[in-house]
């Protein structure tokens, strides 16, 4: 009876710990990457550290530990990004160009075949033309906060991430099928790069684009099994309230406007000169008998 | 006017009224308006309609926060979406079965498609409506109804031209790979914006101008006309509320086909409850969907 109690104490404290580790092991994970983040967070943990301008934005230099904690590259060195960054006030010379490296060049030293796909894709063609606002790994990734890219949170940001430059894109893409149960939560519904593609985003002219008129049958079949070329010919981006849209689907659209209208209206004015003169009649009170 | 025991109609011997104990003086029979097929009908229709509009107008106003808040509650855009199609599979049953019931009443029953008493639109119904417009203004004496009053006709024939409108479509976005063997993509477009305009104006009609307010809200009917349940009414009533189908009846002598004994004791009391509780449903609904179409038409006006 004993034994079995010391086995059963012993159990528990294994439990309990595992428990405790595994509550701690976003922040700890952060403890365990190499000493030098230490030496980093030295200062960069501080928060009277103040801000640095990026990208035209007062942006802290104070890192939030917590999110990089529960990121996918919460275990890797700080200079695995900041190439060449050292322990002490960084120089002018360490520091030129960190944007860059940051945000995409230190990308590729891992990420190699998504580099390559993205390297030939529209915004990575666009991406070194200055002023382009082409976005680069880090603007759909985050820089400190990376998430797994098939988590629900991410996928919900992926429609808002796209609509800063393809904002009449996203708002089209809201009002059919999949936008509107996009909308409403269902992370499953297809969104802008399931059909444009994530890394090898090509525009619809061009032949080896996800969207063009040769591949996208085969792209809606991913998802719908025997799609055939009519299936593709539905319009993902339609505004049905506007006739340059769709001018045969605002037809549709702008015929119920006015049924409803009418319809509406005419029970309207029914009900209440009904219910008036009901009033007036006493029948309200009088009951059927 | 009540009947004998020797001419009971069908339904009074079907729940076995013992001959000698029913006399006119014991029962006050009742005016029986709807056989069981059609409360039924009305009912699959009545639980199918509330599942489809709770589980589907979320999607229409997507950026609401109440459709956030409703899928929430239902569990899910999946989830949603499963309810809608079981509830879209007993519109069809019950579609069915009305087409079945229109098939034996033509080849059976012979029956009257138009003309008196049938649900048919006829001449007589747009004097109604005149009429109904200058009783309104006092301008005349209210308008004697047949067997189906005007609103109720339009009730029917917008639920049955609906259904189609909204099951075709609704079929057409359920089995979109199906779908496009046959019609262009564009259609899959035109069925979204059809299915979910319908969808508003059914609910419009349903839910407040047309059937809500006649079935609930209409003087003389307030809170709730439960004939629909019950089937029967009691004789009086009928013969106000339908002068010209009771007169007819009892100038051709055939009144007491449709005198029936009414629901009483403990199925009486559990339908009673069951009436209060839909009345409230009912009317909470109707109160939700005005306060509804007024926020719709500001948003829609622009004021918020």
């Amino acid at each position: 009876m004993t034994r079995l109690r010391r086995i059963l104490a012993f159990g528990l404290a294994v439990a309990l710990a595992a428990l405790l580790a595994w509550v701690m092991l976003p922040s700890s994970a952060f403890a365990q990457a190499s000493d030098q983040n230490g030496r980093c967070l030295a200062c960069h943990q501080r928060t009277d550290l103040g801000s640095t301008v990026v990208e035209g934005r007062a942006t802290t230099l104070t890192i939030d530990t917590d999110a990089w904690g529960h990121s996918m590259h919460s275990r890797l060195d700080c200079t695995s990004c900041h190439l060449g960054f050292k322990a002490a006030t960084h120089t002018p010379a360490e520091t030129q160009g960190w944007l860059q490296t940051a945000k995409l060049d230190a990308c590729a030293n891992c990420h190699a075949r998504e580099f390559t796909m993205y390297r030939g894709s529209f915004h990575g063609k666009l991406v070194m033309r200055a002023g382009s606002g082409a976005p680069a790994c880090a603007d759909c990734h985050g820089s400190h906060a990376i998430l797994n890219v098939t988590t629900a949170q991410f996928r919900r940001s992926i429609l808002d991430m796209c609509g800063r430059c393809h904002g009449g894109r996203s708002s089209t893409y809201l009002d059919m099928y999949h936008g509107k149960a996009f909308k409403l939560g269902d992370t499953k519904a297809a969104v802008c790069t399931d059909c444009h593609g994530a890394h090898k985003i090509l525009p619809a002219c061009d032949p080896a684009s996800l969207v063009s008129k040769q591949n996208i049958g085969g792209t809606c079949a991913g998802c719908h099994p025997g799609a055939n070329a009519n299936f593709a010919t539905y319009e993902v981006h339609i505004d049905p309230s506007s006739p340059r849209s769709s001018f045969v689907v605002w037809l549709f659209y702008a015929t119920y406007v006015l049924l409803i209208s009418v319809v509406f209206t005419f029970g309207a004015v029914h009900s209440v000169l009904y219910f008036y003169r009901g009033r007036k009649e006493g029948m309200y009170h009088r009951g059927r008998h | 006017m009540a009947g004998t025991e020797a001419s009971l109609g069908r339904d009074a011997r079907e729940r076995r009224i013992p001959a000698g104990v029913t006399t006119p003086g014991s029962v006050r029979l009742e005016y029986k308006r709807f056989n069981a097929f059609h409360r039924w009908m009305h009912f699959f229709t009545m639980t199918s309609f509330t599942v489809l509009v709770f589980t589907g107008m979320p999607l229409k106003y997507k950026d609401t926060g109440w459709a956030q808040f409703s899928m929430d509650l239902i569990g899910g855009v999946q989830t949603a979406g499963i309810l809608h199609r079981l509830a879209a599979l007993v519109t069809v049953f019950y579609f069915v079965c009305e087409l079945g019931y229109l098939a034996w009443y033509v080849i059976v029953r012979r029956g009257p498609l138009w003309g008196p008493g049938t649900i048919t639109p006829g001449k007589k119904d747009w004097e109604d409506i005149k009429g109904m417009f200058r009783w309104f203004l006092g301008r005349g004496p209210h308008p004697k109804f047949d067997r189906f009053t005007y609103w109720e006709k339009f009730d029917f024939w917008s639920l049955a031209g609906g259904t189609v409108i909204i099951g075709a479509t609704g079929f057409m976005m359920w089995f979109p790979v199906q779908t496009t063997k046959l019609l262009p993509g564009i259609f899959l477009n035109i069925a979204i914006v059809v299915h979910s305009s319908e969808a508003l104006l059914a609910v419009g009609v349903i839910f407040i101008f047309v059937h809500f307010f006649s079935a609930h809200l209409k003087p003389g009917t307030f809170p709730m006309d439960k004939v629909i349940f019950d089937g029967s009414l009691p004789v009086g009533h009928y013969a106000e509320e339908r002068p010209v189908e009771y007169e007819r009846r009892v100038a051709a002598g055939t009144l007491e086909q449709v005198l029936v004994e009414p629901w009483e004791g403990a199925k009486g009391a559990v339908a009673t409850v069951i009436w209060w509780a839909i009345t409230a449903i009912a009317l909470g609904g109707a109160f939700g969907f005005g306060v509804f179409l007024v926020w719709v038409t500001l948003h829609w006006i622009g004021v918020i």
